[in-house]
C-alpha cells in the first residue's frame, strides 16, 4: 500500500531541545489522523514540520525524512511554497488576514499566480461551499473577515486551505478557541472533508479524536509512544503510557 | 501619612495642569495679537491673496502657504520611499539585534539640530544643483530633500513600529499558504500596518510644515509663487521668523496672523494622526 504521507526516522531539535525522538508513522490517503497527547509532548511540532512552517523557528534542526506522495520534503531541491501549498495548514487561534472576506479566500490562489477573476469566482463559491459558508457569506464577501465570529473565522481559515488546491489539511488544535457547540460542527465538517482530503488533527481533546478520527498516534515527551486504529487505541491500547493517559490517570 | 500622600499627589496635579496652562495662554496671546488684523483684512484677504507688502499694508500669505505645501509634499515624496524600506527591512528582514541597533540610531537623526542640516543643505546641496540642475542653489528641491531626510526618522520610527505591531499569527498565516516573504509583506503586513504608517506620515507632514530654521538657509525665501522646483520660496514659519524682529504695528499682527494659520494646520494634523492611530487599534 501506498501512503500519502510517511515519516521515516524523524528528529526535530530546537537548539540543545530535543522536541522528537526518531517518528516513524504513515499515514494513508483520505484519513483523519489525530495526535494526541499531554501539552508540550510534540505533536504541535510534528504537524509543523510537515508543512515545513516550523523552520520560521531559530535554531529548528532536522533529522530524518517525511515523505509525501513518496517525495521526500526535505530534499534541498524541494520546491517548499508549492509543498505548502499541497499540504495547507490551519491554527490553534482563527488566523484571517485583516483583509475581506473574498481577498481571505483568494489569498493562497493570488499568491500561486492565478488572477483571472471568474476562476477566482469560482475557487471563492467551491471552497465556501464546502465549509457550510457560502450561504451565510455570499452576500458579505466584501466585509472584513475579522468582523466575523470564531467559528466563522476558523471555518474560513479551513475554506482558505482548500481555496489553495491542497490535497493534505494540517489542523492544529483547530477547535481550542470555540465553545462545544461550535467545535462538533467544525468537527462534522472535518469528516465531510475526508471524502477529499487527507487531514491530521492535533487535539488534546480526547472526545474529539474518539469522534473525528481513523487513526490516532498517542505523543509523550516527544516520542510516539503508539499509533493505531482510534478504535483500538482508545478500547484496547498496548502500551501502558497509552492506557494511563487515555484512561485519564495522567495527563 | 495619608495627608502627605494627598499633598504630593495635589502638586503634581498642579504641576501637570501647568502645563496645560502655558499651551492655552500661547494659543490665547497668539489670538489675542493676530486675529484683529485677520478680522480687519477677512480671512479670505489674508489666506487667498498673494500680494505681501507690509509696508503698503498688504498682508496676504498665499505664496507662503503655496510654498509651505510644495516643500512638504517634497519632503514627503524624497522621506517617504527611504523610510518605508529602512521600516520593512529592520521590521520583517534584519535580525532582533540588527533592528535594536539601527533603530536607535536612525531616531538619532531627530536629534541632530536643524541649523546643521541647514547647514549642509548650503554647503553640498547647493553646488550639487546649481552645477547639475541650474538656479542659484537655494530652492524647493533643496529644502525638499533636507526635510525629507529630517523627517525621515518620525515616519520609519513609527513604521517600524506599526509593522512589528502586526501579529505574527499573519505572517505564519501567510507563509504557511506557500507565499513569498515579499508577497507576505506586500498583501498582509502593509494592509495590516497601514494605519499605523499614514499616522506617522501624517506626523512627519506636521514636522515638515513647523520647521524653520534649516528651511531660512536653503529656501531662498522670496515670496513669489514659483513656477518651477529650482524657485525659492518662503514658508509660513521663515516669514514670522526673518521678519518678526523690525515688524511693528499692522504687519506685527499679520506675523502672528501667520502663526494662527499654523497653529490650527498643526493641530488638525495632530488630530488626524490620533485619530487614524486609534482607529487602528480598534481594526
Amino acid at each position: 500500500m501506498e501512503y500519502k504521507i510517511e515519516l521515516v526516522n524523524l528528529s526535530v531539535y530546537y537548539g540543545d531541545f530535543h522536541a522528537l525522538r526518531n517518528i516513524n508513522m504513515q499515514i494513508g490517503a483520505k484519513t483523519i489522523t489525530a495526535l494526541i497527547g499531554p501539552s508540550g509532548c510534540g505533536k504541535s511540532t510534528m504537524l509543523r514540520t510537515i508543512n515545513r512552517i516550523n523552520e520560521l523557528i531559530d535554531g529548528t534542526r532536522i533529522e530524518g525524512k517525511i515523505l509525501i506522495d513518496q517525495k521526500d520534503i526535505y530534499h534541498p531541491k524541494t520546491d517548499i511554497l508549492q509543498l505548502r501549498k499541497k499540504a495547507g495548514m490551519v491554527f490553534q487561534r482563527p488566523n484571517c488576514f485583516p483583509l475581506s472576506v473574498y481577498d481571505n479566500i483568494t489569498y493562497g490562489p493570488r499568491v500561486h499566480g492565478i488572477k483571472k477573476k471568474a476562476e477566482l469566482d469560482e475557487i471563492v463559491e467551491k471552497s465556501l461551499r464546502a465549509t457550510w459558508l457560502w450561504d451565510e457569506l455570499k452576500e458579505k464577501m466584501k466585509k472584513s473577515a475579522l468582523s466575523l465570529s470564531l467559528e466563522y473565522q476558523q471555518r474560513l481559515c479551513i475554506a482558505r486551505v482548500l481555496a489553495l488546491g491542497s490535497e493534505i489539511i494540517l489542523l492544529d488544535e483547530p477547535c481550542s478557541a470555540l465553545d462545544p457547540i461550535t467545535t462538533l460542527r467544525i468537527e462534522e465538517l472535518l469528516v465531510e472533508l475526508k471524502k477529499d482530503y487527507t487531514i491530521i488533527i492535533v487535539t488534546h481533546n480526547m472526545q474529539q479524536a474518539a469522534r473525528v478520527s481513523n487513526y490516532s498516534g498517542y505523543m509523550l515527551m516527544g516520542e510516539l509512544v503508539e499509533v493505531n486504529e482510534t478504535s483500538k487505541i482508545f478500547t484496547s491500547p498496548q502500551d501502558k503510557r497509552t492506557e494511563d493517559y487515555i484512561t485519564g490517570r495522567f495527563g | 501619612m495619608k495627608s502627605r500622600e494627598n499633598l504630593i499627589q495635589f502638586g503634581l496635579l498642579i504641576i501637570a495642569l501647568s502645563t496645560i496652562v502655558i499651551l492655552l495662554l500661547i494659543a490665547l496671546f497668539i489670538l489675542k495679537e493676530g486675529l484683529p488684523i485677520i478680522l480687519r483684512v477677512g480671512i479670505k484677504g489674508f489666506i487667498c491673496s498673494t500680494h505681501w507688502s507690509p509696508q503698503q499694508g498688504q498682508f496676504g500669505i498665499l505664496a507662503m502657504i503655496i510654498g509651505t505645501a510644495w516643500i512638504t509634499a517634497g519632503a514627503i515624496l524624497v522621506s517617504l520611499p527611504l523610510s518605508l524600506s529602512c521600516a520593512i527591512y529592520l521590521s520583517e528582514f534584519s535580525t532582533p539585534k540588527v533592528r535594536g541597533t539601527l533603530k536607535p540610531i536612525i531616531e538619532l537623526l531627530a536629534g541632530i539640530p536643524s541649523v546643521v542640516y541647514g547647514f549642509m543643505g548650503m554647503v553640498i546641496l547647493f553646488p550639487l544643483i546649481r552645477n547639475y540642475l541650474g538656479g542659484a542653489g537655494p530652492s524647493i528641491l533643496t529644502a525638499s530633500v533636507i526635510l525629507g531626510i529630517m523627517i525621515l526618522p518620525t515616519i520609519t520610527s513609527i513604521a517600524i513600529d506599526s509593522l512589528q505591531a502586526v501579529p505574527h499569527s499573519y505572517r505564519e498565516g501567510s507563509l504557511s499558504l506557500g507565499a513569498t516573504r515579499w508577497q507576505t509583506i506586500r498583501m498582509v503586513i502593509l494592509p495590516a500596518a497601514k494605519t499605523g504608517i499614514l499616522s506617522g506620515i501624517i506626523l512627519g507632514i506636521g514636522r515638515a510644515v513647523g520647521e524653520t530654521m534649516a528651511v531660512i538657509m536653503i529656501a531662498g525665501n522670496s515670496v513669489i509663487i514659483p513656477k518651477s522646483l529650482l524657485d525659492p520660496v518662503r514658508t509660513l514659519t521663515a516669514n514670522i521668523a526673518l521678519e518678526m524682529n523690525y515688524a511693528t504695528g499692522d504687519h506685527r499682527q499679520a506675523l502672528f496672523a501667520t502663526g494662527i494659520v499654523l497653529f490650527i494646520t498643526i493641530i488638525i494634523l495632530n488630530i488626524i494622526a490620533h485619530t487614524i492611530a486609534r482607529g487602528g487599534v480598534e481594526k
